[in-house]
């Protein structure tokens, strides 16, 4: 009895000292997080912006929690088409939601209406990868100063949507899918009003379509250059022929390649196969290639997210194993946000020829010489210098 | 909060609270209580949402 008091008295100092250094530890890796989980993004209402709608507003199960997410509406002067916009739906792949934000604070629709949803998956946009090492944030340059943008993660964060089932199986074609896949807003189309959290953020876009009777919808990516869909335009058989104009169109024109891959009919889940399935719209899926998601890489810093900028991938490239070409320039944001932003207007444009009795019609725009030349930066606007109320935090 | 998601939090407060109470417990063997505190690092992000 005495020895054992003897080692309590003894230890008491020590586990005191450890447990103080946990702790600390503890707060030194945990108050980022949370205060990356809670750090809103400003996005300028731009001059073509109506109105601003909650995706909950569609898929009630959505509201008050993390995942539901604003709906930017520009309505044309004039009726026509109706097109849905979406970037961030893999929150590391952040070309689609800055795609989004130009087009919200720059375009002005002249014929139709355009919805566009910056943050698709704003619970994965508040997350992060565990063991990747990625950034928090990553700011842009501007003529006025830096931009802040959140860098998340792949799948929506587990404070949202917790536990993962062993396998996930998908609602309605019963497909077995990996776990992960139920946090993940590209494998829970169609969704439903009251599945797990992802499949309700999946639910509102498919009601907003069906409801609002949008004709295209465009859900754009980014890809690994060491992946075979990468640098391209997916598109089931009800769009695929608006894509390979739209891929030609580019080409020729502007002078990057963007190949057309066929949406697979048996796998399920994915924006390119379920929301023409399931919906009135054309569904098209934009993958610009992304170095920072392929693996054999260095460090994960912010310059190479935006540079594209990686030695062990340009010693891959010249052995022949990238799916695109990669040389001392990397593949630099400004390409891959201008490649998403003239195939978005390309496809709006082929589509409107193909459809004329509801054209869908925007200016403002920045094409992908633009971009490439003058940065990303210059296309995103200032909210310290927005008008009131002209801030929506996302 | 959906019922599973509770139980999955209660599940993670127990862990929790048995780990508490060994590393309070434990006598002799400083390996261990370095362990008891290393397991303790993802409940206790978890159970304060904050991972």
């Amino acid at each position: 009895m005495e020895m054992r008091a003897s080692f309590a008295k003894k230890d008491a100092p020590v586990k005191a000292a450890l447990a103080a250094g946990m702790l600390a530890f503890v707060l030194w890796g945990g108050l980022p997080l949370v205060r990356h989980r809670r750090h809103d993004m400003p996005i300028v209402k731009g001059p073509g912006v109506t109105a601003v709608l909650r995706l909950s507003e569609f898929s009630p199960g959505l509201e008050g929690t993390t995942a539901d997410t604003n709906i930017f509406v520009l309505q044309g002067r004039e009726p026509g088409g109706k097109a849905l916009l979406m970037g961030d739906t893999h929150s590391n792949e952040p070309e689609g939601m800055l795609s989004a934000v130009i087009v919200i604070e720059n375009g002005i629709v002249e014929k139709g209406t355009l919805y566009v949803i910056p943050v698709f998956n704003n619970s994965g946009s508040r997350a992060t990868r565990p063991g990747d090492g990625y950034p928090l944030y990553f700011d842009i340059p501007t003529d006025w100063g830096t931009r802040r943008f959140r860098f998340g993660n792949r799948d929506a964060s587990p404070l949202d949507q917790w536990p993962d089932p062993d396998v996930y199986i998908h609602y309605p074609e019963r497909q077995l899918l990996s776990y992960i896949d139920v946090r993940n807003t590209n494998r829970t189309w169609p969704g439903r009003a009251d599945g797990p959290l992802m499949e309700r953020v999946t639910f509102g876009a498919m009601e907003l379509m069906r409801r609002e009777k949008i004709d295209v919808a465009i859900d754009i990516h980014g890809a690994e250059t060491m992946f075979p869909v990468t640098n391209c335009i997916v598109a089931p058989e009800s769009s695929v022929k608006i894509a390979t104009l739209a891929a030609l169109t580019v080409k020729a024109r502007e002078g990057f390649e963007n190949h057309v891959e066929p949406s697979p009919s048996g796998f399920r889940g994915l924006s390119h196969r379920e929301i023409g399935d399931h919906g009135p719209s054309l569904p098209f899926l934009l993958e610009a290639p992304i170095p920072f998601l392929d693996q054999p890489t260095g460090p994960k810093t912010v310059q190479f997210l935006l540079d594209g900028k990686d030695p062990f991938l340009l010693s891959l490239s010249k052995k022949k194993k990238l799916f695109v070409p990669y040389d001392e320039t990397g593949w630099p944001l400004e390409k891959r946000v201008g490649q998403n932003l003239s195939v978005t207007l390309e496809i709006f444009r082929q589509f409107t020829k193909k459809t004329a009795d509801r054209p869908i019609a925007l200016r403002g725009v920045p094409r992908y010489a633009d971009v490439v030349k003058e940065g990303v930066g210059k296309f995103l606007a200032d909210p310290s210098k927005a008008a009131a109320g002209g801030v929506v935090r996302n | 909060m959906p019922v599973i998601m509770i139980a999955y939090y209660v599940i993670t407060a127990f862990l929790l609270v048995v780990l508490v109470w060994n590393f309070v417990r434990e006598k002799g063997r400083r390996g261990d209580l370095a362990l008891y505190l290393l397991v303790m690092i993802p409940l206790l992000l978890r159970l304060l949402r904050w991972k």
